[in-house]
């Protein structure tokens, strides 16, 4: 182990960094290394086990100071918040199947206001079983409260995964953070990604700034329970749980702020005044990079939109550019297109946009498809 | 989200007013404040804080947890600092001991709950109140129901980011900025010039 | 000198409401006292929703008041009638969902131990049947195969009370209750059992018709999972409600079936916990 001392964390994002030819799930390792992470929690589950191997072996060299396999997604998640509420900083991964098993967790670590960090590698859920790379669980994650950031490369998931944490502590966000990457395309390939010193780490979670008490009898109230059912209160206190889960969605709406200080802007986007704008987000967005480069020597005039913020969703952002654009495509690695009805839902004019192309059950997507789309649309 | 217009305004707003972060209303940078939605510099909206107390017909604080009990260094300086500050602005108190559902009902002469705070600001006739010591995620929770269904007018003192969903917020208080409150306060009703 | 988390703010102290200030002047922090001492201390719960003659209200106020170190004790529960009672405990404590309580516990006892390695943190669940042996089996005995150092405790009412009366695994075969309308047609789970073969230190069976006995096993189970491994206390807490009974014949069912053989008081203490227990004992003298 590197002796590491902990540094702001501008500091550490700002650091001068190496280049390492290295997979997705190494980047995970590599974040979690320098993210001064007290407590990890793993269950296996492809295309995910891998990295919280990784993330087993810093624990070995001591960078992690608790970790272990708990018995199944459902029950690490619950020990991830119960390891959260008693004041440290924790992080797990799963993905696929394993999000499903795990989902009533979810609602619960947004309204209990912990901020924890998880990395989704995703893949297809049953049945049939498959292992394959697959948006579709992305879909059912979208309204539990969390903040979702959806990486395309190795680089992005080392620097989401590292600087969720700081994004999630803040103490008006304080909600967990998913750090969402594809599954095998990104976890199973190589990259070069720039990385940070290893002799720098983030600076330690302090528990006592939370916008809720912390488990330890150390912290007041001490007559305090995580989470009670308010609306068993007095007679007029129904509005007590609306207005609860009011300030958990205010939350995600504080994090824009911090997730534009530290991951540039929700989305990015190339040639965003084009006639045909393709807006993705995940490795849909290489794949739309691709054909965008193949439609503009062909004369086409295109554009690419990468959302990198799902929760909260950059409505305003999509929205003026939808407005300027006069075709947009949205190519998506599941079956149900989540991502274009998230668009839809802050178009105004929602005919402009086709829904898709899609591959799912693992199947990739060839830019060719993308390309089809445009020359269809074209006409 | 979509909203630039939405105004943090005395309510009362409607059956469920909305949380203000979700209107487009964001928290100000340190040594900036909040009045109404907007953001101000922190010595105005001290100015209007005093204001508020001294027009106020019955204003009262609100302690919560993280100074109602001395549990770390600095608390009990920071409980005087508030008591001056609001015996200065002869405001009354009523504390806010934990955030519990409480059975069979709270005694809203002498507490303050932030499951149903619209119980002690009726029972109590309170025009004007200050949160203060109030973890942010309860503060928030209460300030909306006070917003919706009282016309109560309300100020958060919060020792972290501030408060969107109060009328006036400021952020970072320190025991210097009650001590500067308890200035403006005094000098406003003519005492210590 | 109290733990400063016990102490008032001098400024506000003529504000707190009595309860507060009666709580820290004479509740059972920092001090020693127990099911004897109950009517002459401030008691950790106050006022709470669950029915009259609630067998598991009585056996929560006796374990309160049995804790070792209640300052220095965070709980976790679960969904069910204890739910209710447990935002007017003065003890830091969890409600997250139906079942998990075991994997909360786990995480912060680990946590607790990673933070303050050098102070006492008690992690004591306290649940249901339902939550404990149908709902929430497998996080149970899992958190027991792990060595997990936390004790677990069975408020059984033999059913789903909160939810208005179900069969659980808990209940007797035979009983006629919601969703077994013919009657359970299997016998109730022996968990005191499956405890000891999972890796518990310390297993008991107790009722509050025996105060004392209750006490003895909390304590014991407290202080042999602080220092050696999981333990497990079940503890027998008729519903009236739901088996219909009268309010004021709480204790004379449990003493009924204690009589008929129908519900076991049992105590288990392995080898490392004897030693543990003696030594303890010995320390006292």
């Amino acid at each position: 182990m590197i002796e590491q001392r902990a540094v702001e964390p501008a500091q550490l994002f700002e650091a001068k960094k190496e280049s390492q030819f290295i997979t997705g799930s190494e980047a995970i390792r590599e974040a979690i290394r320098r993210a001064n992470v007290e407590m990890a929690i793993s269950y296996p589950i492809t295309p995910q086990s891998e990295s919280m191997h990784l993330v087993g072996d810093l624990f070995a060299e001591g960078y992690i100071k608790e970790y272990f396999r708990g018995e199944n997604e459902f029950a690490v998640m619950s020990s991830v918040a119960g390891a959260a509420m008693a004041g440290v900083r924790v992080f797990t991964a799963t993905g696929g199947p394993g999000t499903l098993r795990a989902f009533e967790a979810f609602p619960t670590w947004a309204g209990a206001r912990l901020p924890i960090v998880c990395a989704f590698m995703t893949r297809g859920v049953n049945s049939p079983l498959t292992i394959q790379p697959d948006t579709i669980e992305m879909a059912y994650m979208l309204d539990t409260g969390i903040i979702m950031l959806h990486a395309e490369t190795a680089q992005d998931l080392y620097d989401m995964i590292l600087r969720a944490f700081i994004i999630a502590e803040q103490t008006e966000v304080h909600i967990p953070v998913g750090v969402f990457t594809d599954g095998f395309f990104v976890t199973h390939t190589r990259d070069k990604v720039k990385i940070a010193p290893a002799d720098m780490k983030l600076p330690p979670y302090d528990p006592y700034s939370s916008p809720v008490p912390v488990m330890d009898m150390e912290n007041v109230p001490f007559r305090q329970m995580r989470d009670p059912f308010v609306m068993k209160s007095n007679y007029v206190s129904y509005a007590a749980h609306a207005s609860w889960q009011q300030e958990v969605m205010a939350a995600a709406e504080r994090a824009r702020k911090y997730i534009k200080q530290y991951i540039g802007e929700l989305i990015e986007t190339e040639y965003p005044d084009a006639d045909i704008l393709l807006i993705g987000s995940g490795t849909a967005v290489s794949q739309s990079r691709e054909a965008m480069a193949y439609a503009r020597s062909e004369g086409f005039n295109v554009g690419l939109v990468k959302i990198k913020s799902i929760r909260p969703f950059p409505a305003q952002e999509i929205r003026e550019l939808v407005k300027r654009a006069k075709v947009v495509i949205v190519p998506e690695f599941n079956r149900v297109g989540w991502l274009a009805r998230e668009i839809k839902s802050v178009a105004e004019d929602t005919t402009k946009i086709v829904v898709g192309p899609h591959v799912f059950g693992g199947m990739t997507m060839p830019p060719g498809m993308i390309l089809d789309e445009i020359r269809r649309t074209s006409v | 989200m979509l909203s630039t217009e939405y105004r943090v305004l005395r309510g009362p707003e409607g059956y469920l007013p909305p949380a203000a972060a979700s209107m487009g209303v964001v928290l100000p940078e340190k040594g900036s404040a909040l009045v109404e939605g907007c953001i101000v510099p922190k010595e105005d909206a001290m100015e209007l804080i005093a204001d508020k107390l001294l027009s106020a017909k019955n204003p009262f604080f609100f302690p919560g947890p993280l100074v109602l009990w001395a549990w770390k260094d600095g608390v009990v300086e920071k409980a005087k600092a508030i008591k001056e500050m609001a015996e200065a602005a002869e405001a009354k108190i009523i504390p806010m001991p934990d955030y519990r559902p409480k059975y069979p009902m709270i005694n809203p002469a002498i507490e303050i709950n932030p499951n149903h705070p619209n119980l002690t600001i009726w029972h109590n006739k309170i025009d004007v109140c200050v949160f203060i010591g109030v973890h942010c995620h309860y503060a928030n929770m209460a300030l909306k129901i006070i917003r919706g269904g009282t016309e109560c007018y309300t100020i958060a003192l919060c020792g972290e980011a501030g408060h969107e969903d109060a009328m006036i917020s400021l952020r970072d208080v320190r025991v210097e900025d009650l001590k500067r409150m308890t200035q403006i306060i005094m000098e406003k009703k003519g005492v210590g010039k | 000198m109290k733990k400063n988390i016990f102490q008032i703010s001098p400024s506000f102290y003529d504000v707190m409401p009595a309860e507060y200030r009666e709580l820290v002047e004479n509740g059972p922090f920092e001090k020693k006292v127990g099911v004897s001492d109950l009517g002459a201390f401030k008691e950790l719960s106050e006022e709470h929703p669950l029915c009259a003659g609630c067998g598991l209200a009585l056996s929560l106020r006796l374990i309160l008041a049995s804790l070792p170190n209640p300052e220095d004790t965070i709980i976790v529960g679960s969904t069910g009638c204890s739910a209710i009672a447990f935002p007017q405990v003065a003890v830091q404590n969890i409600h997250s969902l139906f079942g998990n309580q075991n994997a909360i516990a786990s995480g912060v006892k680990r946590a607790l131990t990673l933070r303050f390695p050098d102070k006492i943190k008690d992690v004591v669940v306290i649940a249901g049947d339902g939550a404990t042996v149908d709902i929430g089996l497998d996080m149970v005995m899992q958190s027991w195969f792990r060595q997990e150092r936390i004790t677990t405790i069975m408020l059984d009412n033999e059913a789903y009370a909160n939810t208005g009366g179900q069969e659980s695994g808990m209940s007797q075969e035979g009983a006629v209750l919601h969703m077994a309308p013919k009657g359970k047609t299997f016998p109730k789970v022996s968990l005191p059992e499956l405890a000891r073969a999972s890796g518990c230190v310390y297993v008991a069976a107790v009722n509050p018709a025996k105060p004392k006995k209750l006490e003895k096993a909390i304590v014991r189970g407290v202080l042999a999972a602080r220092e050696l491994g999981p333990t497990y206390i079940q503890v027998f807490t008729p519903c009236p409600t739901n088996y219909k009974f009268k309010p004021n014949e709480t204790i004379e069912k449990i003493k009924m079936r204690v009589k008929e053989g129908t519900y076991e008081t049992t105590e288990f203490i392995s080898a490392e916990a004897q030693e543990l227990f003696a030594r303890l004992e010995e320390g006292k003298k």
